[in-house]
This record gives C-alpha cells, structure tokens and sequence, in this order.
C-alpha cells in the first residue's frame, strides 16, 4: 500500500489539515468502509426520512455498500484509492486501467483510467437542511486529482472516463473541465464523462 | 508496508474554488457499483415509475410511515426508500413478495411492475395511466387516490383471471 499526504478542509474553523491517500487498497479494505459508513447511512436517512426535503434532492449514493464492492478489487486493472484523516475513510474510489478506451476526439481510441466507482463519506455530505454540514470539505476533488494523475502515471496523459450520478453533473464538468458525452443506456442512462489529455494538462496545471 | 511519499494534489485555492461546488452536489459520486451489482436495472422500463409510486401510495394509503412499513413488511428501511424514491431500482423478489403482503397487493401483478416478470399488456396500459395521472407527494390529493384505486382494481382483476 502506498501513501502520500493531501490537504482537506476542516469544515468547523475552515483550516487545513493532513490527510493520507492511500493506493493499493485490498477487498477487506472496502468491507471496512462499508462497515464504518453503514451505521452513519443509516443515521443520515432516519434524518432525511423527518425532513421535508424532497426525495429527488436526496444523496443519490444513499443507499450504496462499498462491501459488494470487493470482490472487484481482486482484479488486475482495479486500482482501490481512500483517504485516510483522523482515523477515519472520509472517501474512495475505485478505477480501472486497461480495458477502457477514449472516446472524446482527438484521442479517441486511446487508453485511459475509468473511475468505475467513486464516495466521499457521509458524514461529509452537506445536506444543511437536515443540519449535515460535513466535516471536511473537497474529498472527491483530491479523489478525482488522483485519477487524473494516476492516468499520467501510466502513460494515458490524463485521460479519464467516468459515469456520473446525476447529481455531480455539474462537479465534474465545472470543476474538473470533462466533456460530457452521451447517456449510456448500459449504465442506466448515466452521464458518460471524459477528461481528454488536453484538458487534464489544463487542469493541472490551473490546479498547482 | 506502507510507503510514504511526499506531500502532493493540488493547491489549497483550487481546492477551495472545488469544494464549493462539491458541496452543492450533497454527495459526489460516480455511478458504476449499483449497476453492476443489480441494483439498478440494465435500462429503465416504461412501467418502472409505475411500480415505487404504487408501493408509495398504497403506503400512504393505509397510514403508514417507511418504518412502519418496512416492520410490518420485514424488509430492509433502505430497500423501501430505494423502490419508492428510484426508478431505476430493481428489488428482490423476496421484497416484492413480503410488500405484495404487507400491502394486500397481488404479488404477481407486483412483480412484473418491479421488472422480476414480463409484465402483460393490460399491466403495462394499466400502469402508465396511474404514472401519468400520480405525482410524489405528501398527501393524497382525490384525483391521486382515485388512479390508485382505479390501478389496483385493474391489478386485481386482471390477477384473478390469470
């Protein structure tokens, strides 16, 4: 397992703090995360469940299990990342490496890393109708960073490809600069995304 | 064994310009593990609304909270949540049977409503005039409650001819 240091924001005071992001995550690795997330899932949907918030306007990931997950870090392209701060995951992702082509031109047909799978925890999420700020800001920013840069590391320049959840449309594309290509009727009419190794120079740059 | 590298990722002003719009988004997530895990269907189909609106409102109906709901049903809080606020969502036969019951629904008409059976004709008709005429919403308004007993009429009807 490796482990570099990234920055979070503290929510309560605004300051930054050390954060570990781990690589080479193992199966029981995402069992723990399931484990540690379930008991605030259920917390934040009793608290949802109370409110008058509408449905549409819930987390969509609500009711993911990061433990069904698991299986598929056995395999050679899946690449498992988290980040570790006060003990706790406060997020992670998982990507895949070599099945996965652009299809963005100009570099269409050409290799890139797939964020098959990405959470921040849910006691990050804010949902300040039910009083959930979050307690560190910008998780799946530095998640995403690090597919991105992943992608450099084997030889792709950047490229990344992903399935958005409706809800983070805006995320990526605003955030990250990708390109949104088409719903996938494969993948339940998600948005396909794509970074293509232009806008990942971009971005990295933009983001030093 | 773990190796540590040097601090790395991007700025603190990038990433403070991410974070606002990360948390406008509540949860940032990439789609994926609920459709390769059969949590979600492989494309949505025409009656699917049909199905978590029916589960809503025969709940609603009858005075009960998710909770109530899900104890009486012996089912999961989050697999209720999931059928009345996804339409995507593809449940477990063991589910739709324990709601079928719960409810007084007749099981098989919920069953091609969930997707687990090829629904017939008069089930596909019956449904998208109930999704067409029903919206999600706190109370019952008259026109709601008279699609919902207008459905399940044709549900039981078309059951009892099967």
């Amino acid at each position: 397992m490796s482990s570099e240091v990234v920055q979070l924001q503290r929510r309560l005071d605004g300051v930054f703090v050390e954060a570990a992001l781990l690589g080479g995550m193992v199966p029981n690795d995402f069992v723990l995360v399931g484990n540690e997330w379930s008991a605030e899932r259920s917390v934040v949907m009793q608290e949802l469940l109370q409110s008058t918030l509408p449905r549409q306007q819930w987390p969509q990931s609500l009711h993911w299990d990061w433990r069904r997950k698991a299986p598929e870090l056995r395999l050679l392209e899946a690449a498992g990342f988290g980040i570790v701060c006060e003990r706790q995951w406060q997020g992670v992702m998982l990507t895949k490496s070599a099945s996965y082509v652009a299809k963005l031109a100009p570099d269409k047909g050409k290799p890139l890393v797939y964020v098959d799978f990405l959470e921040v925890a849910p006691w990050n999420w804010a949902i300040p109708e039910v009083g959930g700020s979050g307690r560190f800001r910008s998780v799946g920013s530095s998640l995403l960073w690090r597919a991105v840069e992943q992608s450099e590391e084997e030889g792709f320049r950047g490229r990344v490809g992903l399935h958005s959840l409706p809800q983070s449309e805006v995320f990526y594309e605003r955030v990250f600069g990708m390109t949104p290509l088409n719903r996938d009727s494969a993948k339940q009419n998600l948005l396909y995304m794509e970074l293509s190794a232009d806008q990942a120079a971009k971005l990295l740059e933009k983001g030093k | 064994m773990v190796n540590i590298n040097k601090s790395r990722g991007p700025s603190r002003d990038w990433l403070l310009g991410a974070a606002d719009i990360e948390d406008g988004c509540r949860s940032v997530s990439v789609g994926g593990l609920a459709a390769e895990l059969g949590m979600l269907s492989s494309g949505t189909t025409r009656i699917k609304p049909a199905f978590g609106r029916l589960i809503e409102f025969a709940r609603r109906n009858q005075g009960l909270t998710v909770e109530k709901l899900a104890e009486r049903a012996d089912v999961d809080l989050a697999a209720i949540l999931e059928i009345e606020t996804d339409d995507r969502a593809v449940p477990e036969e063991r589910t739709v049977y324990q709601l079928a019951q719960a409810l007084c629904l007749p099981q098989a008409k919920l069953m091609e409503l969930a997707g687990l059976a090829t629904p017939k004709p008069e089930t596909s008709r019956a449904a998208l005039k109930f999704a067409a005429r029903s919206e999600p919403a706190s109370k019952l308004t008259r026109d709601e409650r008279e699609a919902f007993e207008e459905f399940v009429k044709v549900l039981d009807e078309s059951s009892d001819g099967a």
